[in-house]
């Protein structure tokens, strides 16, 4: 979806209004601005008068790569939607962008990062924007689960896990060595062109160049790159021209903070639905804390108790 | 290598063509007339000892010794001053930076060995000329190639990675186009009206010096005497007494080399199995230096596996060591480096990089001396086709170079699929496996197969509306927690239990049994997790202080 039909639909009025008021003007374009009523022979206008004459013609029309300051920017190629449409609007192109680093940040894995990435992994090995290509996971923080990712609509097939080596050294040497084997598929992958799309855990303390490294393989990658990082480099910069912060927010909810895009800044966060967790329509959550005399019991008893204390929480 | 005699007679056994190459009778039936190319390997020792030579001694002066008299020398080496025949203390002297080589006829042989095997993938026709020089009879196949021009384009591209500099003529007769192919005045490539008209050929070669008759060679001086330096003054004298001085085999050189006549050529054939070795000039300490000498007997061998219409499928690379000084029984004499490719290929590139990748990873034990390169095993079946566009099976193969790639360096063991399999016990129901090249299939195909695996495993959702049942993420030991009041605790903060239980026992009948209740929870700061609290007092459980009933985090909805 284009951003033109987004400003001419989408976007409340109020964006719109004053859209060429905006932009600062400097005192010798005021006199020009309004060429009906002050018109200027072609000679003696200058070049003043030609950029006001100019100026009806958008920024944004001459190039793909210009736009305003409160405006979206458009995403350089493509982009994959993300299934998620308050997170569509919210995002440059309307999706995760294909040829491009997309950095997400978060404390620790498990805040529901699947959950948001899976429609456009599926999209991706089904082949909805493109040919169907196969998603690689590098590195991943535990275990996958094939149930739970096909339950995401993720085939178990499409996956390709990528591990580093383990050394046969120290603990401290292994974790060197597998974060440069980490980073070394990781550009192959890229460079190769034939990954669909990659998820990648990257190792801790990373080298500045690392990143500027993938993100130029990354242009011959044509398809979605997720690089999931600690919260804690969000202050450290990066040439991803995409960043978010996750933040868990209950069982089925989200947090998304956009650190970082082509478009103006949003510093309230976007709250997103995901995916429940299934046992949740029929169970109602509990109060932590089960009655004391329950410690040495059977589970089953755990099980009573969670269910009779439900209705009065 | 074995060879047949054969008479090369294309035409010539039945009839003799016409002067000027055309058969008495036209027709589609006749065999075309013959049409020759020679490749001329002007610097063949050279070349041959230079591949042996490590990298940072590429692009020294370089000279072959026979005894202690030069034999050889290289245009850099000329440039300086050497010159064959001068004495190797003089050499020194002039150049003290020369590089010197033993002749070696077997090298030589092997070198050019090589090229006939380019040859090969032209033409069926080639025979071994002289001491550096190839002949290839094209008549029958230059139109498969679309045309003559075409044809030696792709010749001398194929050439080229083999590394031997090379001179080529084109003539109706073998011994004529070698001849061309051997005379240093004229350009080369050389096609021209002499290619298919033998009277064309017959004024061109008769200002050629007699030396460039091999049989010549030998009576230089006495022919030279005589006055006779050209071919058009040999073929003026008396046939008889020409034979009577110099032999008959003079006679026959210059008969063939001016009209048809026909001429015996003892064909190359193909070995079915390829062997070929290298020895170096300095030992090979690290991997790269036995990678650059490596490179080039990958390049002869895919030049024999194009000849033979085959694709690379394994391959075998032997480092034969220098046995250490002392009497040490441990260093092996060799170490071989073995690599099957997941799909059959003859891309030079990529087996490098699996060989610099196999490489990087292999201990050597000791310095390489000699490196041979093995292989018996291509495959025949039918060539993958050169896509413009992607398609299914493009991508197949790209995805699969990938994973080659990868798991050339990583290891098999770090690249892997993911298997699921129908089991309870949440730690079992998946398996990671490394990927092989029969599991990597166009995903089109798999997604059909998947969506019967998505609806069978959600059960109670269907793809349009997800749910989760299981965690995404599963640690690969469960961690155990603190209970506190009864309440499970994670990270200093009690976990509030969401749902649940879900009992799963299984796994009684093979001696792993569990027996757990699983609960979803939410931690402290909002993520929910998989928890279980286990049945079973420490059998098959990890034992702790809280083996039976204790608490454990199983897994992470992410």
């Amino acid at each position: 979806m284009s951003r033109a039909g987004f400003d001419t639909c989408l976007r409340p009025p109020s964006r719109d209004v004053g859209k060429y008021r905006t932009v600062p003007f400097r005192p010798m374009d005021i006199a020009p601005a309004v060429p009906s009523r002050l018109p200027e022979p072609p000679d003696t206008a200058g070049p003043a008068g030609a950029a006001a004459a100019r100026l009806p013609v958008e920024p944004e029309r001459i190039h793909p790569g210009l736009w305003r300051g409160h405006q979206l920017g458009r995403a350089a190629g493509t982009v994959v939607p993300t299934g998620l449409a308050a997170l569509d609007f919210e995002l440059p192109g309307g999706g995760w962008p294909k040829q491009a680093l997309t950095e997400l940040l978060l404390r620790q894995a498990g805040v529901g990062e699947m959950r948001l990435l899976a429609p456009a992994l599926a999209a991706t090995a089904r082949g909805d924007c493109g040919p169907s290509r196969s998603v690689m996971l590098f590195d991943p923080p535990a275990m996958p689960c094939a149930w739970a990712m096909a339950e995401l609509g993720l085939e178990p097939q499409a996956l390709i896990v990528v591990h580093g080596r383990e050394g046969p050294r120290g603990a401290a040497v292994r974790h060197l060595l597998g974060a440069a084997d980490v980073l070394w598929a990781l550009e192959q992958a890229l460079r190769s062109g034939y990954a669909g799309a990659i998820v990648a855990w990257l190792p801790e303390r990373l080298r500045a160049d690392a990143l500027r490294r993938l993100q130029l393989a990354a242009q011959a990658h044509d398809g979605p790159v997720f690089l999931l990082r600690g919260i804690g480099e969000r202050l450290k910069p990066s040439p991803a021209p995409l960043r978010l912060a996750l933040h868990p927010a209950g069982p089925d909810g989200l947090t998304v903070q956009l650190l970082k895009r082509r478009g103006p800044a949003r510093p309230q966060p976007l709250q997103l639905r995901l995916p429940p967790v299934s046992a949740f329509r029929r169970a109602v959550s509990v109060q932590a804390g089960l009655p004391p005399e329950d410690a040495g019991q059977d589970a089953a008893a755990t099980c009573r108790a969670v269910v009779s204390d439900g209705p009065q929480a | 290598m074995a060879r047949r005699p054969e008479t090369a007679g294309r035409g010539g056994g039945g009839v003799p063509p016409r002067e000027d190459g055309s058969r008495p009778w036209g027709g589609p039936a006749n065999p075309p007339a013959p049409l020759w190319i020679a490749l001329q390997l002007p610097q063949l020792a050279l070349e041959a000892f230079a591949a042996t030579l490590p990298p940072q001694r590429q692009g020294l002066p370089l000279a072959l010794l026979d005894g202690a008299r030069l034999a050889a020398v290289d245009p850099l080496a000329a440039a300086a001053g050497l010159q064959p025949g001068m004495k190797r203390a003089t050499a020194v002297a002039l150049a003290p930076r020369t590089v010197f080589g033993q002749a070696d006829a077997a090298r030589e042989a092997q070198a050019r060995q090589a090229v006939a095997h380019a040859a090969l993938a032209f033409t069926p026709s080639v025979a071994l000329h002289g001491r550096d020089g190839v002949l290839l009879e094209v008549s029958t196949t230059q139109r498969a190639f679309g045309g003559l021009p075409r044809l030696i384009e792709q010749l001398q591209a194929a050439t080229a990675p083999l590394g031997l500099s090379c001179r080529l003529a084109t003539a109706p007769t073998a011994t004529g186009a070698a001849i061309l192919a051997c005379w240093p005045k004229l350009a080369i490539p050389l096609i021209g009206e002499h290619t298919h008209r033998l009277q064309a050929l017959k004024e061109l070669i008769d200002d050629a010096p007699v030396s460039l008759l091999p049989h010549a060679a030998g009576h230089i001086e006495s022919l030279q005497a005589m006055g006779l330096s050209t071919l058009a003054q040999l073929r003026a004298v008396p046939r008889d007494g020409l034979a009577r001085r110099f032999g008959p085999q003079l006679l026959a050189e210059i008969d063939a080399a001016h009209g048809p006549v026909p001429e015996v050529h003892e064909w190359v054939t193909l070995p079915d199995r390829f062997e070929a070795r290298l020895e170096l000039f300095a030992r090979a300490d690290t991997a790269e230096q036995v990678l650059y000498g490596a490179r080039l007997l990958l390049e002869r061998l895919l030049a024999w596996a194009r000849a033979r219409r085959g694709r690379l499928r394994r391959l075998q690379l032997q480092m034969l060591h220098e046995p250490r000084h002392r009497h040490d029984d441990r260093t092996p004499e060799r170490s071989t480096l073995e690599i099957a490719l997941a799909e059959p290929g003859n891309d030079s590139a990529h087996v490098t990089t699996l060989l610099r990748e196999h490489l990087a990873r292999m201990p050597l034990p000791a310095p390489t001396l000699e490196l041979r390169m093995v292989c018996h095993e291509l495959a025949f079946s039918d060539a993958p086709s050169g896509e413009l566009f992607p398609t299914r099976t493009s991508e197949r193969e790209g995805l699969l170079r990938l994973v080659e790639r990868l798991q050339a360096r990583l290891g098999p063991q770090c690249v892997r699929r993911v298997q699921p399999v129908a089991d309870h016990r949440p730690e079992r129901s998946t398996l990671l496996l490394p990927i092989e090249p029969s599991s990597v299939r166009p995903q089109a195909g798999a997604a059909v197969a998947g969506t019967v695996a998505t609806a069978a495993a959600a059960g109670i959702a269907g793809p349009s509306s997800p749910m989760l049942t299981r965690p995404v993420w599963l640690l690969p030991t469960p961690q155990p927690l603190v209970e506190r009041r009864s309440v499970p605790w994670l990270e200093g903060r009690p976990l509030q239990v969401l749902a649940g239980p879900e009992r799963i026992e299984a796994g009684w009948w093979d001696g792993e049994p569990v027996a757990r209740d699983y609960f979803v929870a939410q931690a402290h700061d909002g993520s929910v997790v998989w928890i279980y609290r286990s049945r079973l007092p420490g059998g098959g459980e990890d034992p702790g202080p809280a083996a039976a009933g204790g608490w454990f985090l199983h897994g992470r909805f992410a």
